[in-house]
């Protein structure tokens, strides 16, 4: 099930990143965002875009091309960084 | 046989390996280094264009210092001895790697990163320069710390072999290194002021113009001066490369400043010096300022550029970076002279 923030991110990459075909019925919140078995056929350019996007939008940052790579993998993991992060400023 | 190693997952493979190594060594005393404090200690931070120097027939952009510089830099500076060994022979590189697991050390490899099984087929590129800790081994497997993964991995016995005699640029021929005597506590202070003054120097005192700031604006020059000199398909590989070099090999451009601002923070802690924090800021602006940049370039190259994305637009975002920081590590150079 595609909750609320994986959503919305979804409907943000499609449009940040001009993706015009049919979005495929197989895609989850699990499958691959970027690279080779990317169901939105997403690879490393687009993904400079989703990382300064959740900057603006979220706030948070992406350090490292590392963690990057693991916090974009999916939009899970990019909804539970986001959701981390937020939780950690507000403490802060 | 299994090493007591706490294996610590980095962004950077040498900055990685050469803190668990020496945070391994100085277990005992209760002294760790972070990975960004070794990236600011060894003068990590740089950039270079190159446009003589073709990866892939494209030019090369280094956002960092040569590789190895960082391990040798901050184990001399605290005063660390390491021992380096090269072989021809891949039985005998195998044989002293065992021979010092038996002994109880942790070895430092040098290896081809696309020949390691471990790593995920969509992450494999030649690379020779993947550094790894092998901290035990399990039957015909080896137990490896690569700080680049979360966990401990194992490798079989054949495959690191393979990796550690990688052909082609930069071939490891076996590398592999450990440290041999350090000192009882780690003196960070001297090594700290010489790796941001050595930085500093290489980014604002660089008489070569295509290094260093200057460098930045030299990309910017001849960035601008692409779409006149070259059609539309070799611009945008020249985009890509860089942007490719910019946020995937290492860490990137970005990653570099954020990781170079997060040890300036720490190093205001260790030296009690404030003004390093302001700079420590100026360095997560310019790391911004280049994933701005990345992203013009990006959308450049997926044909889904707006005019705020034109080759001036791009021109004038590198020439921003240029510009903080040749103010931040002009700061830097005063605080630590």
């Amino acid at each position: 099930m595609i909750e609320d923030l994986e959503k919305e991110l979804l409907d943000t990459i499609i449009e940040i990143c001009d993706i015009r075909e049919a979005i495929p019925e197989e895609m989850s919140v699990d499958t691959p965002l970027i690279g080779q078995d990317s169901l939105l056929g997403l690879d490393s350019l687009d993904a400079v875009e989703i990382v300064v996007m959740i900057q603006d939008v979220y706030g948070v940052r992406v350090q490292g091309q590392e963690q990057g790579r693991e916090i974009i993998n999916t939009l899970k993991t990019l909804a539970d960084f986001i959701k981390t992060e937020s939780r950690r400023d507000t403490i802060n | 046989m299994k090493l007591d190693f706490v294996h610590k997952q980095s962004a950077h493979c040498e900055c990685g390996v050469t803190s668990n190594l020496i945070n391994h060594e100085f277990k005992k005393s209760g002294q760790t280094i972070s990975e960004a404090l070794t990236f600011g200690m060894g003068s990590g931070i740089f950039f270079g264009y190159l446009p003589f120097i073709r990866i892939n027939k494209l030019p090369l952009t280094t956002f960092r210092c040569p590789v190895g510089k960082i391990f040798k830099q901050v184990t001399s500076g605290l005063g660390i001895s390491v021992k380096w060994e090269k072989f021809r022979s891949m039985d005998k590189a195998m044989a002293a790697l065992d021979r010092e697991l038996e002994m109880g050390h942790a070895v430092g490899c040098r290896t081809g990163g696309y020949w390691l099984p471990y790593f995920p087929p969509s992450l494999r590129f030649h690379f020779n320069m993947h550094n790894l800790v092998v901290v035990g081994k399990e039957g015909d497997n080896y137990l490896i710390s690569d700080p680049v993964f979360p966990d401990m991995v194992e490798c079989p016995a054949k495959d690191l072999a393979i990796a550690r005699f990688a052909k082609g640029a930069l071939a490891p021929k076996g590398s592999m290194y450990r440290i041999t005597k350090a000192p009882e506590t780690l003196a960070l202070e001297p090594a700290i002021r010489y790796g941001i003054k050595s930085a500093a120097n290489a980014m604002v005192k660089n008489p070569v113009p295509f290094l260093g700031t200057r460098g930045i604006g030299f990309l910017a020059n001849r960035l601008e001066r692409w779409p006149r000199k070259f059609d539309t398909h070799t611009t945008h590989l020249l985009l890509g490369q860089h942007i490719r070099m910019q946020e995937e090999i290492g860490t990137g451009g970005g990653g570099f400043r954020f990781m170079y601002s997060a040890f300036l923070q720490e190093a205001a802690a260790i030296l009690g010096e404030q003004r390093l924090v302001s700079v420590s800021t100026q360095l997560t602006e310019s790391g911004d300022t280049w994933r701005r940049f990345a992203v013009k370039a990006a959308r450049n190259c997926k044909g889904r550029a707006t005019e705020n994305d034109s080759f001036e637009a791009m021109g004038d975002t590198l020439r921003t970076c240029s510009r903080i920081e040749t103010e931040a590590f002009k700061e830097l150079l005063d605080i630590v002279s």
